[in-house]
């Protein structure tokens, strides 16, 4: 815990219960050890968690705060995989979880405005009616909250035709550290002036908190077709792949998952997934029914001529839910192997798929770890899971090390860091591997426009002058303090 | 750190399953009482996190045991969870502990499983509750039978070759129920006799609550009555659960036994021939033409039991079915938990509710009858999927 006094945190308590009522300020020890990590491994200890209603209590929630010169870190579901949401200096956790309202839909604009607590998949199916939906799923889209994609500009399979979420949100109303209110972008036609809205997406808690979010909302697609194409070697599968794309087909979903991903998913799925091939591949086409026919019978064709063992179309709605929820449900079934996983997120070039993925085995052979593949493979988005027993001693640094390898391999082959977990804390001392000190500095004045005394999310993304000391891996005793900087 | 009126225990969890949890999220959308706090102490990642912190530390305080006391016990996140996390297990076991460390029950809880123990005193306390209901009922399109005030008795065959659990809450509230749900058994030409009074309750509540001897007691008692090594069924999902776990429950090779004889009445039913149309018809045909069903999944039918696609098979002959969009979130009944928590049990019956509004349909299956009498007691037109086929096979639907 930073260096606040008793005094100092009974005084901001005080201030807070008083403007927003006892319910939204929680102050109980084992309560807040609640709010204190997200789905990553890092966890910290926040000195008080407020609950606002509205953007209204957002706003005084956050003056009061930075008033008494305490950071805050906004919170959605606490699904982040990069520790976004872990707060750091004592922060207070501001948390949007009740603010999950669907405020107004415009059937014919095709948009709506929603609080940012509200969940992913719920907006999606309050709007079913009008046979619309919000396109960007990530895996975790049952749970994950709108202000938490709009912040991390989350992806999900059914990005590589539809884009990440960015390109599906036209405004963000956005409490500012010092307490005011101000509306980025907007609903009507191209909003002139610089993009504010564009650099607030992706922005990761550091420039303030999302309050309203103005969403677009795509048709749903007249027919959708899923196929499941199995692999005896992982190789036919990236090649399929690239096939699939140099053929000029948009699948609107192109995933896949090796042998031992699919070991794990169908454990919990029960969805007919092979569990005896090497790779599989799940791609989704939608669209007008002949055209959709077509992409089809072509995808099968490029895999027949890539070796595939089967060619399975989903049957019916019921088959391809199946599937889908073994695929999305991937990395918490990874638990099932070992207790702990550490997860990238990297980018590759598709060209360099198979080289980079043969790279990640042997990282994992040399250190004798257990590695999983789970991956957009339609735009080169790898997600190698390090599957481990943090309890062993040693067992976290040498996880550690093996990430930073796998990290490694990718920035060579001409990768990025992160496709859309986002930096966070985790994978924030990597950013020197892909900056110049100049470039980064670059970031940091962008940053102090909205945030000069960076209390928003303090720490995060942009390496250096951190006080890091109280943040430690979830298994932080075991592992010692900083193992992992 | 407010730690006050904290107390030792040990908690007796397996430390691989409190590692087993990867705090990845999934199981909060499907948590009722998540769903109406949107807290984290009140979802099921908070309370593993909760257990996990008081195992180590060795102490619980007050927190702790509100948290756990605010479980309904649906075990929606255990479906939901991709990691294998074994909730339902780690709730039970983290209760009876706080019963023997905390003396954690409130004393009328206690009181009222004793009731449950027995059935004559739950037959008086329940025609209270009836009158109750009966107040309460909402019109709907389809007029629905009130709760009756009296059991009716029902018949069992000595030569019959399934064993029928009719339980506690079900036999004292709701007979009918009961009756139509047994002559379906009886329609596809078997005998039945009917466990009634000799196996009084089937512990359920007792082990949700943390009582884990008395259900011990109850479950012997029960496999006792129940004898032969013929099918039970069990037209209660709470019930069915109850008994299936009875092999977990003694640990004995003889309760395994038990619980594998032990099958919803809707498992039990399909593939077997359900006639369309039973006694003598009605000499006109009801006015509305095929209803449309709306088909509530009990928590201990779809999440325990993982047999609720049975309830579908069985009913499709007859009805058109509507799905509801909130993947099987608990109604809020649960148990007991709805008598102890009622305000929140009503909250959550809102969002079931509105599910139902969304799928649209003229009446409600619900194959437990807790969830029937709580859905009802909010204004839905529910009845147990077999009270629908009866009066569908009697030409009265
Ligand atoms: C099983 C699983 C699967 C996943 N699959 C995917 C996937 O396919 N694609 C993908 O991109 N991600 C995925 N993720 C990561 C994660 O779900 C996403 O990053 C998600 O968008 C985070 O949303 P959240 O509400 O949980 O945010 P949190 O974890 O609570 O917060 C994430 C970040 O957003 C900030 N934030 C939250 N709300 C606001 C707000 N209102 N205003 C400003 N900042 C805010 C936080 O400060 C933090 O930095 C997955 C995670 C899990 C556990
Ligand atoms: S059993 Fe039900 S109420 Fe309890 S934590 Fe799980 S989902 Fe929530
Ligand atoms: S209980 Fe399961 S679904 Fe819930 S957070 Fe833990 S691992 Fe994830």
């Amino acid at each position: 815990m930073a260096e606040w006094t008793d005094a100092e945190n009974r005084a901001l308590t005080d201030d807070l219960t008083n403007a927003l009522g006892a319910r939204q300020v929680r102050t109980d020890g084992l309560e807040r050890a609640l709010y204190g990590r997200d789905s990553s491994t890092m966890e910290a200890e926040p000195s008080l968690v407020v609950l606002p209603r509205d953007a209204s209590e957002v706003a005084a929630a956050v003056r009061i705060t930075t008033g008494h010169g305490r950071p805050f870190v906004a919170r959605g579901s606490g699904t982040g995989l990069a520790g976004g949401a872990v707060p750091l200096d004592g922060a207070v956790v501001i948390a949007t979880s009740r603010m999950n309202r669907l405020l107004e839909v415009d059937v014919t604009g095709r948009l709506a405005w929603v609080e940012p607590g509200i969940l992913n998949l719920d907006l999606s199916h309050q709007v079913a009616a009008h046979g619309l939906h919000f396109a960007p799923d990530p895996s975790s889209q049952q749970v994950c909250s709108l202000g938490g994609n709009v912040a991390n500009n989350s992806g999900g399979p059914h990005c590589l035709a539809y884009g990440v979420t960015s390109a599906h949100i036209l405004a963000v109303e956005v409490v500012l550290p010092d307490g005011s209110t101000v509306m980025l972008g907007g609903v009507t036609a191209e909003p002139s002036g610089y993009d504010l809205r564009g650099l607030f997406v992706g922005s990761e808690g550091t420039l303030g908190i999302a309050t309203r979010v103005a969403v677009r909302l795509t048709p749903n697609p007249p027919t959708v077709r899923t196929l499941l194409l199995d692999f005896d070697d992982t190789d036919d599968g990236a090649a399929t792949v690239s096939g699939i794309i140099a053929a000029g087909l948009v699948p609107a979903a192109l995933e896949m998952m090796d042998r031992r991903a699919v070991e794990v998913v169908e454990a919990f799925a029960h969805a007919g997934y092979p569990t005896d091939a090497e790779a599989v591949l799940l791609v989704e086409v939608d669209g007008l029914g002949p055209g959709v026919q077509e992409a089809v019978d072509r995808i099968a064709e490029v895999a027949r001529t890539n070796s595939v063992r089967t060619v399975r179309v989903a049957a019916d709605e019921a088959e391809r839910q199946a599937l889908w929820r073994g695929r999305k449900n991937a990395f918490g079934a990874v638990a099932r192997l070992e207790p702990d996983y550490y997860l990238h997120d990297t980018v590759v070039p598709r060209a360099a798929l198979t080289r980079v993925l043969r790279r990640v085995y042997e990282i994992a052979d040399n250190h004798g770890l257990k590695v999983i593949n789970v991956f957009h493979a339609g735009d080169g988005n790898l997600h190698p899971i390090l599957s481990y027993d943090s309890r062993i001693s040693g067992m976290t640094e040498k996880v550690h090390r093996a990430g930073r390898e796998i990290v490694e391999a990718s920035l060579d082959a001409g990768g990025v860091l992160s496709g859309e977990h986002g930096i966070g804390l985790e994978k924030r001392d990597y950013m020197g591997l892909m900056f110049s000190a100049d470039d980064l500095a670059e970031q940091d004045r962008v940053r102090s426009v909205f945030d000069p005394r960076r209390l928003s999310n303090p720490d995060k993304i942009i390496p250096g002058g951190s006080r890091c000391a109280d943040a430690g891996w979830s298994a932080g005793t075991r592992a010692g303090e900083g193992a992992w900087v | 750190m407010s730690r006050g009126g904290s107390f030792p225990i040990d908690l007796g969890l397996d430390p691989e399953d409190l590692v087993s949890c990867v705090h990845c999220g999934l199981c909060l959308p499907h948590c009722p009482t998540y769903r109406i706090t949107q807290e984290e102490i009140a979802s099921p990642r908070g309370r593993l996190m909760l257990m996990a912190e008081v195992a180590e530390s060795g102490r619980a305080d007050p927190v702790f045991i509100d948290a756990i006391d605010a479980c309904v016990g649906c075990r929606g996140c255990e479906a939901a969870c991709p990691s294998g996390v074994p909730y339902g297990h780690m709730l039970e076991t983290t209760r009876a502990a706080l019963v023997e460390s905390a003396g954690y029950q409130p004393w009328w809880r206690r009181i009222g499983y004793r009731i449950l123990e027995h059935p004559r005193l739950l037959r008086a306390s329940s025609r209270i509750l009836a009158l109750v209901q009966r107040t309460r009922l909402v019109p709907s399109r389809f007029a629905l039978p009130p709760i009756p005030l009296r059991r009716t008795r029902l018949e069992s065959s000595p030569r019959g070759t399934v064993w029928f659990f009719t339980g506690c809450v079900m036999d004292a509230w709701m007979g009918e129920t009961l009756a139509a749900a047994k002559r379906v058994v009886e329609s596809t030409g078997v005998e039945v006799r009917v466990s009634g009074d000799a196996a009084p309750c089937c512990g359920a509540l007792h082990v949700h609550a943390g009582l884990e001897a008395e259900a011990r007691d109850l479950a012997r008692e029960v496999m006792a009555a129940l004898d032969g090594d013929g099918p039970v069924l069990v037209p209660s999902a709470g019930c069915g659960a109850q008994l299936k776990e009875y092999g977990h429950l003694l640990g004995t090779s003889e309760a395994r036994a038990f619980s594998a004889r032990v099958l919803d009445v809707h498992e039990w039913l399909v593939g077997r021939d359900i006639p369309l149309r039973v006694g003598p018809q009605p000499a006109e045909p009801p006015p509305r033409g095929r209803p449309v069903v709306a088909v509530q999944d009990p928590c201990h039918l779809r999440h325990v039991q993982h047999a609720h696609q049975a309830v579908r098979t069985v009913l499709e002959p007859f009805f058109e079915l509507a799905e509801l969009d909130d993947a099987g979130l608990c109604c809020g009944a649960g148990g007991a938990y709805s008598a102890a928590h009622p305000s929140e049990a009503a909250e959550i019956r809102e969002l079931k509710l509105a599910a139902i509004d969304r799928a649209g349909g003229d009446l409600v299956a619900s194959a437990n009858p807790g969830c029937m009498i709580h859905l009802r007691a909010g204004g839905a037109p529910a009845l147990h999927p077999l009270e629908l086929v009866d009066r569908a096979q009697r030409g009265l639907l």
